[in-house]
């Protein structure tokens, strides 16, 4: 167990590697087997994990530039224990459903390139190696969405390219500004973010870096206003694009908000913490609306995908110990959701070629089966009880509940425009007459489906009835991040307020 | 009456001139080898070249310290080995390339591995001297060898780059020798360390004689960095000559100018005259701005790549302007990475040349030509991909590093704001390396026969840029010695 982040973070790569010589034939099982013992290592990991620790567990530690203080710095706590987990599990998942058959084998190494950079982006310690992985995801989904994707798809890829590489230039400055700042105050450079962490900021520094940060951050959630290029590059991408970009790729903006910008600028965050609510409720109800809107089945799930960040996002800027372990939660659940709804949009598109809601009618007639793990999916994506999707909304909700009702009010409100847009879309595909002949002779779920969807079904089930094993975990690092945010805080106010939130559920 | 001048051997310091003494006797050897036999191979005089440079080399490592030679006219210290390393080994890299699948012209010339030769021993001098006068010499005997060889290309488009590169050249040498007697007017001297004294110690008055020769001597440098306004040469020139010595141009001179501007504008910096910084912060974000817009609109790799450079030399020029050790190794570290990229990259299309121009009238590399490259040519695609990638300043690859070092010396001399113009050209600069790529991965191909993109490859090529891409791609890891290295020789030499 020595090295095993090591192992988990460059196993994919080797694989790349080796990957150039297996043939076409066998690119597709080789890529299912890659991802399946990249997956069990990251359950080994969790096998090893020590739930009774808060901090940095199989830390591994080598300098790159001493003189620079860049250093190859991995470590895992509860917070990214899941992601990591969640990464694997979805690229085994999308690799297990894909279909394309064009270019194969290129399609399979680049996703598991991608696969590496979102395990190193989790796993990172070291502020400059996070961002290498960071920049470094972008590049297998341009190429995923531009050569495989359909309609306008070069301009969806570099759209999202340029969005987020745009979006992320601002944060390298305040990396390289707060790699200074700490020299300063220390006499030695260092990017680690443990360092880091024992920095205290004087405030007004903290609100510039907090909003470098920021914008990085928010391009990649993406929030309001920055989040025009999200349906774009779903509309274009292909299944599996979609997948891997909504179930992970989303979720590096949220983690990168609860493991920098909470703990490092805690004073900013509270000073922020009602502008970035306001964006998040805008999110959730905005984007619900225009969901209700649409006529593509994809652009509905793209929509809804932003309102359930928005609702992340909130939780993260609860500052209390529910409504942060509810977010990471809910980016779990969301990823398994999120996965599984644009898998089955997928499974649908396969057969017609069309997308389009007017299309289909009545589809719970000829694919019972479709028709009942869609159901399911669904109701755990409107956050029905005892599924998946309820303990983290709720738990996101409840935390933010301490910091404002009335906002809180107004973000559950998303729930219920939730469950307007999806059960409308499920009506109007799924019951009705059957009128269109091309649906009649519609095939039903096959095997290579049903293996992939099955897990994503019983995962929703499973962790929305007994959600505790996961929650523990990830409450005990989150907790110990809260208590290092106040005792950073500079300002007597942050103190009140991570007092005021976190009193009643007792955390301190 | 003149009293009889002793000099001892010891004083004249003949180790320093030992590196350019090789390589001048490398060129009159080739020279005299032509005069008996015409019809030696190019493989044995790029042969007998890179041994000579081999040889050069060897001689320049054992160098150490600040040393002065021939009555101060030399000074040989930390940058000035630097520079010298940096320039030997990318011309090393070039003159393989000589050894192309198709036969030209000018390589059978014997006269091109001399001017060769004779072009690098100018560079040497022109960074192993704090005098105007042998800066002058070096900065002339390296650019009319360079005129000549791009001629040497022999195609029409070669001529017009030649004459347009030597009348501005021309013109730049003009504006050099303007400034050189403006400060020896107002010092006595054209020694820097000399300059340096004599007008701190008069408090750097009369100010308007002062701004004269700096700004002369900037629009000097200017050429030869390509900084805005005096770019305009650079597409041109790197459009019409051989893409070798496009990429030779586009790193060669440009690190020699760069010692010469560390070396002068050190003399203002450290007097904190504020205005010499103005102007350098000025120059340095027109040239970013300008040449990263322009480049978006070109429809030549080969053109974007030139821009590309300006770009780039805009980059460095803000750690120019801030004139801290930091802030110079990062200059330094910046165009080594720089430097095995962009030589790279212009070998691949220098791979890629081909007699006709097939795919468009006007540009031997339009960007069609390159669509779905991946799917013809998947190797070569890929290779060009990295080099776009790490152009772009993408992490891990080895320019990021480079971009990294001299963002945080721009941060840690306080311009954030400077930083964030960077940042924000970078963010710029991605597009148009992107677009390259979008053409190479994501459009279908024009044509089945891959062959048309290899036809001018061999193996020595094949070297040559598998060399600059193990070293790009692996950055990471040589990044520290580097880093290190470059330090201690900046250090050494008080920068």
């Amino acid at each position: 167990m020595e090295h095993i982040l090591s192992l988990i973070v460059f196993f994919p790569l080797v694989a790349v590697f080796f990957g150039f010589i297996v043939s076409k034939e066998s690119a597709k099982t080789f890529g299912v087997t890659v991802a399946l013992v990249e997956f069990l290592l990251s359950i080994v990991l969790w096998i090893g994990f020590d739930k009774s620790n808060a901090g940095f567990q199989f830390v591994e530690y080598v300098p790159l530039i001493s003189q620079f203080g860049v250093s190859y710095y991995l470590g895992v706590d509860g917070i990214s224990l899941f992601l990591v987990i969640l990464s694997t599990f979805m690229t085994l998942v999308s690799l297990i459903s894909l279909n394309i058959k064009k270019d194969i084998k290129n399609l399979v190494i680049t996703i598991l390139f991608l696969e590496m950079t979102l395990v190193g982006v989790f796993l990172s310690l070291d502020m400059i190696l996070f961002y290498i992985f960071w920049e470094l995801s972008l590049i297998p989904m341009l190429y995923i969405i531009g050569a495989w994707g359909s309609g306008q798809r070069i301009y969806a890829a570099i759209k999202f390219f340029l969005y987020t590489f745009a979006g992320s230039a601002l944060m390298l400055v305040g990396i390289l500004y707060l790699g200074y700042q700490y020299y300063i105050a220390t006499g030695t450079w260092s990017f680690s973010i443990p360092d880091w962490y024992l920095l205290v900021l004087p405030f007004s520094t903290q609100l510039w870096l907090f909003g470098a940060f920021f914008l990085a951050f928010a391009v990649k959630v993406p929030m309001f206003p920055f989040h025009t290029w999200l349906p774009y590059a779903h509309g274009q991408a292909p299944t599996v694009g979609s997948i891997l970009l909504a179930a992970v790729m989303l979720k590096m903006g949220t983690y990168a908000f609860i493991r920098f910008s909470l703990p490092l600028f805690p004073d900013a965050s509270v000073y922020f913490l009602y502008p970035v609510a306001i964006i998040a409720i805008i999110m959730v109800i905005y984007a619900s609306m225009v969901a209700y809107a649409q006529e593509d089945m994809k652009q509905v799930i793209a929509y809804s995908s932003i309102s359930h960040m928005g609702i992340i996002v909130l939780g993260t800027f609860a500052m209390n110990a529910e409504g942060i372990t509810g977010a990471i939660f809910l980016m779990l659940s969301h990823g398994i959701v999120s996965g599984a709804l644009f898998m089955l949009v997928g499974v649908i598109y396969d057969r017609r070629h069309t997308k389009m809601i007017s299309e289909f009618g009545g589809l719970a007639t000829i694919m019972p089966r479709y028709a009942a793990i869609f159901g399911v999916v669904m109701m755990a994506a409107v956050g029905l009880p005892l599924t998946v999707g309820f303990v983290g909304e709720f738990l996101s909700l409840l935390g933010f509940y301490r910091v404002n009702w009335f906002m809180t009010l107004l973000a559950g409100t998303g729930i219920i425009l939730g469950a307007v847009y999806m059960l409308v879309l499920f009506k109007r595909a799924f019951f009705g007459k059957l009128v269109k002949a091309e649906n009649k002779a519609l095939k039903d779920l096959d095997k290579r489906e049903f293996t992939a969807l099955i897990p994503l079904v019983a995962l929703v089930v499973v962790l929305g009835v007994y959600p505790k094993p996961i929650l523990n975990t990830i409450d005990i690092s989150v907790k110990k991040m809260i208590v290092l945010m106040e005792k950073k805080a500079v300002l007597p106010d942050t103190r009140e307020l991570l007092l005021r939130v976190n009193s009643v559920g007792g955390t301190k | 009456m003149l009293s009889p001048i002793s000099v001892s051997l010891a004083n004249l310091n003949m180790a320093l001139l030992a590196p350019m003494a090789i390589l001048s006797f490398g060129a009159l050897i080739v020279i005299c080898i032509d005069l008996f036999n015409k019809n030696l191979d190019k493989s044995f005089y790029v042969m007998l070249t890179l041994l000579f440079i081999l040889f050069d080399f060897t001689a320049l490592i054992g160098l150490s310290g600040s040393k002065h030679g021939f009555f101060n006219m030399m000074l040989v210290d930390g940058i000035s080995i630097l520079a010298q390393g940096i320039i030997l080994i990318s011309s090393a890299l070039i003159i393989i390339t000589a050894l192309s699948n198709k036969p030209f012209k000018e390589f059978k010339k014997a006269e091109y591995y001399a001017l060769f030769m004779f072009m690098i021993v100018g560079f040497q001098f022109m960074v192993a001297t704090d005098n105007l006068i042998l800066i002058f010499l070096g900065l002339e005997t390296a650019s009319l060898s360079l005129y000549t060889l791009i001629a040497l290309h022999n195609r029409n488009k070669a001529f017009e780059a030649a004459i347009k590169y030597f009348t501005m050249g021309a013109l730049a040498a003009g504006f050099f020798a303007l400034s050189s007697l403006v400060f020896y007017a107002l010092t006595g001297s054209v020694e820097l360390s000399v300059i340096e004294k004599v007008l701190s110690a008069r408090n750097y008055a009369p100010g308007v004689a002062i701004l004269a020769g700096v700004v002369f001597m900037l629009i000097a440098l200017g050429f030869k960095l390509s900084v805005v306004p005096t770019h305009t040469w650079t597409p041109d020139v790197y459009e019409g000559s051989s893409a070798p010595l496009a990429g030779y141009m586009s790193v060669v001179p440009k690190i020699a100018g760069l010692v010469i501007a560390i070396r002068f504008l050190d003399i203002f910096l450290h007097a904190h005259i504020v205005w010499v910084q103005d102007i350098l912060i000025f120059l340095a974000v027109i040239t970013m701005f300008l040449a990263n817009i322009t480049a978006l609109v070109q429809e030549d790799v080969k053109r974007m790549l030139a821009f590309s450079s300006i770009a780039h030399a805009g980059f460095v020029l803000t750690a120019l302007m801030i004139g801290s050790t930091q802030a110079n190794s990062a200059i330094f570290l910046y165009w080594i990475l720089f430097m095995f990229t962009n030589i790279g990259a212009f070998t691949m299309l220098w791979i890629a040349r081909h007699k006709k121009n097939l795919w468009d009238s006007r540009y031997q590399h339009p960007f069609t030509k390159f669509s779905g490259l991946v799917k013809v040519s998947p190797m070569m695609a890929m290779i060009m991909a990295v080099f776009m990638f790490t152009l772009a300043g993408m992490p891990p690859f080895s320019v990021f590093w480079g971009k990294l070092y001299l963002i945080s010396s721009v941060v840690d001399s306080g311009h954030i704001v400077l930083a964030v113009i960077m940042v924000i050209n970078s963010a710029i600069a991605v597009y148009y390396y992107t677009k390259l790529i979008v053409y190479m991965f994501l459009k279908d191909p024009i044509t089945e026969d891959g062959n048309i993109y290899i036809a001018n490859s061999s193996t020595p090529i094949k070297v040559v840029v598998g060399f600059s891409l193990a070293f790009t791609v692996l950055a990471s890891i040589f990044v520290e010695p580097i880093l290190t290295m470059v330090t201690q020789l900046m250090q050494s030499s008080g920068f």
